[in-house]
């Protein structure tokens, strides 16, 4: 019934006595880095919580690569988990952290050592390896989590707010590894205030709100699927008066905007296809258009128009 | 991968060692363990400064005596309390506990790397305190009626009995505070009920006797305590049905099995639920 | 060129007093407190054997509802120093209980969640932040010890009249002083054990262990060495030879009343020591 490449949700739902942690969650993710989005306590660690067993679902079933969360065994042969929990175990170095869990994992020591700094060295860690986690930042502690994580070679890797913390700098690592690492086949589960950085690294989306799951897909797929809301389309043009003209000969444009610079036109329109058609038309007809960019089919836009404005991230 | 479990318990023994023996947290374990050492120590010195004949019988029914109500009722028991009720409910607090969740490690193999950690620490502690508590109560002795007793008389039959009884204690209240541990947050509900049931074991039903680890513990203790210890410490020495060490051991081991079997099924079905705590 | 915005204006309201301010941190830990069932059950149950002797009381001095329940004596029992002496040890070891399931969640939760500085960068000392929250188990400690103590004091003084009151004004004394005494060394007690160990569970058991383990310490340190000031480290034994001596009761534990109140006073000077090397906002890892 489950697809053993994917980690599927079966009508998932979890509840905290009577609070309502996420409610008839059905999914199949595919692998690449797909992004969980949503205000605080809509639900996205909860649902990284249930998928790595740390907490029941309360009905239905979850299957990672076909693994229930309930076999830890198999399960974190090929899963790594990166929390929010900013605590370790006491007393522990950056090293042991890795190191340990290796050991765990069933390495000999010299693999667990060999794997250990190789994962430290990818976060960048190597010079405070050998430093109590207690004194960390919380920015290397990101990054030892991330080094544990990864340091077994998993197939998915789920990663609760992995990039807080960071500095510009090391966040464009981590960006681009958590890229050449999807490239790979691996399926990357991450979750994040910061959306324009979702934007950039997402195959796809998950959007949660109050513990519903609202829209789930490819950004485009999704904001394709909100009628409701008029597609914003920027026209780069120089004649933006007369390109504004045009376009209101037809009824599906709703609003038309001059851009702030003066040489673009914001269109909003109901039926974009058709709209489209029209552009070719007006360009054939001897209006200049250097560029049409779509202005909202970005995470922002789908967070804005299916959650709302309401304790918006980043 | 036929032996992964046992590399794994290896692996979360030398990991929880260091937590259960150095930790600066079990101070006060290794405190319980070494009060009756003073106790002891302090006895034969007395006697040694005071130069009077010391009388070997009742040294050793002092001995019993203070070794089934202070060792083992008091020290033993609040010492595995301390160990054991850490492992799990320790980690909970120090929010921890998710590192051993999220390895691929069984739960019912972290439970037993975990209380062979425990116990180990435990019986190291504990045994270690019982031998020297039992060599100092005897030490303001001639050397010549220490061999005897050594050699001729029951001594090392007495010590190792001791001893003995020590590691199945620490066996026995290990597994229920480790149970105790993973099923209760507040651990002087089950510290107390235990402790309760402990001592009003002797006048319960015979079948319910059995489901104590005293029961097993006082069969096993080589000395019978005098009955001249006044009426507190009579109510908790008497051993109204004591079973044959043949019986008491296995029965003391199937006990525990139970009791870790019970705290197995639990630690399987437990949640990380860092905010409730 | 910088714009900033000069509309912040800071609070120039009124603060509370310097002297009060610690009692903020009691009134949030004495919420927390009741939001345990088993504490909240605790803390009710303590009420009853105190509403059980004015009970006790009231019939004692009419005769005509004793005779009405067909009992044919002049008085159930008798009001003396035994009766106090009773009254006030079931009520402190009622408060000694209470306080092993409360008393640790007031510090070490803040120590184990490194919640110092939070504290520590307010306008507010290690001092007023111990105070705060020993002053939580003062007051409730005194509402189950001498609280109740003195009302049924008043109830039989009322019954009895001006002349038993002013007779047994000493046994006033006792139940304000020695429950006074032994809710303080409680307090500074299990702050000590909670801010050492810094896990609530841990010295929870440990205060439980504290008052059996040192019972039998004491016990068969008397019985070893043959002496008797093994007792002086028995914090039970202690309490009972100082409820003895204001009830006028001649226990003959060994114990000598100055002698435990030295006693007391030592470890409550190890607690206050434990509290000030502990309490601190900052922790050295090493």
């Amino acid at each position: 019934m489950s697809e053993p490449h994917e980690i599927v949700f079966d009508n998932v739902s979890k509840f905290y006595g009577d609070v309502l942690g996420v409610n008839r969650v059905s999914l199949s993710i595919p692998p690449g880095i797909t992004s969980l989005v949503g205000p605080n306590g809509s639900g996205k660690t909860t649902l990284m919580n249930l998928m790595t067993g740390l907490l029941r679902p309360t009905r239905g079933s979850i299957r990672v690569l076909g693994v229930a969360p309930d076999n830890p065994e198999e399960l974190f042969r090929q899963l790594g988990y990166c929390t929010q929990f900013d605590s370790f175990p006491k007393g522990f170095t950056g090293y042991q952290f890795v190191y340990s869990f290796l050991r765990l994992y069933g390495s000999t020591h010299a693999e667990a050592d060999q794997f250990a700094w190789r994962a430290i060295e990818r976060v960048n860690l190597v010079e405070a390896a050998h430093r109590k986690i207690a004194g960390y930042s919380k920015g290397m502690r990101q990054r030892i989590k991330l080094a544990q994580a990864t340091c077994h070679g998993p197939a998915v890797l789920v990663l609760d707010e992995p990039l807080n913390g960071l500095d510009p700098l090391v966040r464009a690592e981590v960006i681009a590894l958590l890229r050449s690492l999807a490239e790979e086949g691996m399926h990357i589960i991450i979750s994040s205030h910061i959306l324009h950085e979702v934007d950039m690294i997402s195959d796809q989306v998950i959007l949660l709100s109050a513990g519903y799951v609202v829209a789930e897909g490819k950004i485009r797929g999704v904001r394709d699927e909100i009628q409701e809301q008029p597609m914003q389309i920027l026209v780069r043009s120089n004649a933006p008066s007369a390109l504004a003209a045009k376009v209101f000969e037809q009824d599906s444009v709703v609003e038309a905007k001059i851009h702030n610079d003066g040489r673009g036109l914001l269109i909003k329109t109901k039926d974009p296809d058709k709209f489209y058609r029209l552009l070719n038309r007006i360009a054939l007809n001897g209006i200049a258009v250097e560029s049409v960019i779509p202005a909202d089919d970005d995470v922002n836009s789908l967070y804005e128009y299916l959650i709302g404005s309401e304790d918006k991230p980043r | 991968m036929k032996t992964l479990w046992l590399t794994q318990v290896a692996a979360i023994v030398r990991l929880e060692i260091g937590k259960t023996f150095f930790s600066r947290r079990g101070l006060w374990v290794y405190l319980l363990a070494c009060m009756p050492m003073v106790i002891f120590g302090g006895h034969s010195i007395v006697w040694l400064k005071r130069g009077l004949p010391c009388d070997f019988g009742h040294d050793t029914n002092v001995f019993a005596s203070i070794f089934q109500v202070l060792d083992m009722r008091l020290t033993l028991f609040f010492g595995c309390l301390g160990i054991f009720m850490n492992l799990f409910r320790g980690e909970m607090l120090d929010r921890s506990l998710h590192f051993y969740f999220l390895s691929p490690v069984r739960r019912e193999v972290l439970l037993v790397g975990k209380y062979l950690a425990g116990l180990l620490a435990a019986v190291t502690i504990f045994t270690t305190s019982t031998v020297v508590q039992w060599g100092l109560m005897y030490a303001h002795f001639p050397k010549s009626v220490m061999e005897s007793y050594l050699r001729d008389g029951n001594g090392w039959r007495h010590l190792t009995a001791y001893a003995g009884v020590t590691v199945l204690g620490c066996i026995g209240y290990g597994s229920v505070f480790l149970l105790a541990g993973a099923l209760m947050k507040n651990p002087i509900v089950p510290a107390a009920a235990v402790l309760v049931w402990e001592s009003i074991n002797s006048f319960a039903p015979a079948v319910l006797q059995k489901f104590s680890v005293i029961y097993y513990l006082k069969s096993l203790c080589p000395i019978e305590a005098p009955p001249d210890v006044g009426p507190v410490f009579s109510m908790l020495l008497v051993n109204a049905d004591p079973v044959a060490p043949a019986v008491a051991v296995p029965g003391m081991l199937l006990f525990t099995m139970l009791v870790l079997v019970v705290a197995a099924m639990r630690v399987r079905k437990m949640e990380i639920h860092y905010g409730t705590d | 060129m910088a714009v900033y915005k000069r509309s912040y204006k800071g609070y120039e309201g009124p603060l509370t007093s310097r002297r009060k301010r610690f009692l903020i941190l009691s009134r949030y830990a004495a919420r927390g407190i009741f939001a345990s069932r088993i504490v909240t059950g605790l803390f009710i149950l303590s009420f009853f054997y105190p509403l059980a002797m004015i009970i006790g009381l009231y019939l004692n001095h009419n005769l005509s509802v004793l005779s009405f329940m067909k009992l044919h004596q002049d008085r159930l029992f008798d009001v003396n120093g035994a009766f106090f002496m009773v009254f006030m040890t079931v009520q402190s070891a009622g408060a000694f209980l209470l306080t092993a399931f409360f008393g640790p969640n007031l510090i070490a939760p803040d120590l184990a969640n490194n919640a110092l500085p939070l504290y520590f960068c307010r306008p507010l000392s290690r001092t007023e932040y111990v105070a705060g929250k020993a002053s939580v188990i003062l007051l409730l400690l005194s509402i189950i010890t001498w609280v109740p103590g003195l009302l049924v004091f008043g109830v039989e003084a009322s019954l009895s009249g001006g002349a038993w009151a002013w007779e047994h004004r000493g046994f006033a004394a006792g139940i304000l002083l020695g429950s006074l005494l032994w809710i303080s060394f409680l307090a500074l007690l299990a702050l000590a054990l909670s801010a050492w160990v810094r896990w609530k569970l841990v010295a929870g058991a440990l205060l439980l262990g504290v008052n059996f383990v040192t019972s039998g310490f004491a016990a068969a340190l008397n019985a070893t060495m043959d002496v008797t000031w093994g007792s002086y480290l028995d914090p039970a034994k202690l309490l009972t030879a100082i409820y003895g001596e204001f009830f006028g009761m001649d226990l003959s534990l060994g114990v000598n009343t100055w002698g435990a109140l030295a006693s007391y006073g030592v470890i409550c000077a190890f607690c206050t020591y434990l509290l000030s090397r502990k309490v601190r906002a900052f922790e050295v890892v090493r």
